[in-house]
């Protein structure tokens, strides 16, 4: 299938919802005292209401969002730039999003997808935003 | 935390913190349950994880080893907190288990903006070859107080 009919600039890809109890954040972070990701009470010291995901969480959920869409293209070849605008905490709901912003063409007759991506709380507050990228070819495995 | 302190370890702070100085990780295997609780984490069972994949077997979240790199700085300093800013990933080649990784790190940037105190940091992730995998940057607010 050309790339064009599969792929097209503007488009929308189906979202992620993503759970964050302090379970998963637990097993993401490792659990230890004196920590604003699974000690309540050091992350209250520290200024935050409850415990924080990792940023590092939101880059995963993009992550399988783009592995998704471009497969093999993403996880060999595949980049990410995000910046974490707002803090996640423990319990929060977020949903992934991602707009298709450009299609480039490189070596080899493969294209790079580019997208827009962001991360929203359960209060439509973007939490992440960036770019993410990877390669499509014809023949690519998803 | 007298004994990190005697082990040669010294609060992060901006002062001590130098551009140019460098980071080297542990080295760490790549184990099938270290995928498992990744997968669970972040709440992704891709096939590929557990099976057959494009590569010729299981291969790991291409975000795996971004604590790896993340931790860093843990290697000469007590972090008190931080918060992660801005993250950047180039996923060169897949992680799969069994591989034995080590992450290397170089500050290349700090600075203050509105009054927040931040540092910037370039890695990369390489197998037991020396093969890249991962390749990236990031940046860290500091969280002294």
């Amino acid at each position: 299938m050309a790339i064009a009919e599969a792929i097209r600039v503007g488009q929308e890809l189906p979202p992620l919802v993503k759970e964050l109890p302090q379970r998963r954040i637990d097993a993401y972070s490792g659990v230890r005292p004196r920590s604003i990701h699974s000690d309540d009470g050091w992350a209250r010291q520290k200024g935050f209401r409850t415990t924080l995901a990792q940023g590092m969480m939101s880059t995963a959920f993009i992550s399988e969002m783009l592995t998704r869409l471009l497969g093999a293209g993403f996880v060999k070849g595949g980049d990410m730039s995000v910046a974490f605008i707002k803090p996640v905490y423990q319990g929060d709901r977020l949903t992934v999003r991602g707009v298709v912003k450009e299609l480039r063409p490189e070596a080899g007759g493969a294209t790079r997808v580019v997208v827009d991506v962001w991360c929203e709380n359960q209060h439509g507050e973007k939490t992440a935003v960036g770019t993410a990228s990877g390669l499509h070819t014809d023949a690519g495995e998803r | 935390m007298e004994f990190a302190d005697a082990a040669g370890f010294k609060p992060l702070t901006y002062e001590a913190l130098t551009v140019g100085e460098e980071f080297v990780s542990d080295d760490h295997l790549v184990t099938p349950e270290d995928v498992e609780t990744y997968a669970f984490a972040v709440d992704d069972h891709h096939p590929w994880f557990f099976g057959p994949s494009p590569f010729g077997g299981p291969v790991a979240h291409p975000t795996l080893l971004g604590n790896q790199a993340l931790h860093l700085r843990h290697s000469k300093y007590i972090v008190h907190a931080g918060l992660h800013a801005k993250m950047e990933f180039h996923f060169l080649e897949p992680i799969r288990p069994g591989m034995r990784v080590r992450s290397r790190g170089k500050v290349i940037d700090k600075y203050e903006r509105r009054g927040k105190q931040y540092m910037v940091t370039e890695f990369v992730t390489e197998d037991q070859a020396g093969t890249p995998l991962v390749r990236g940057q990031f940046t860290q607010m500091l969280i002294t107080r």
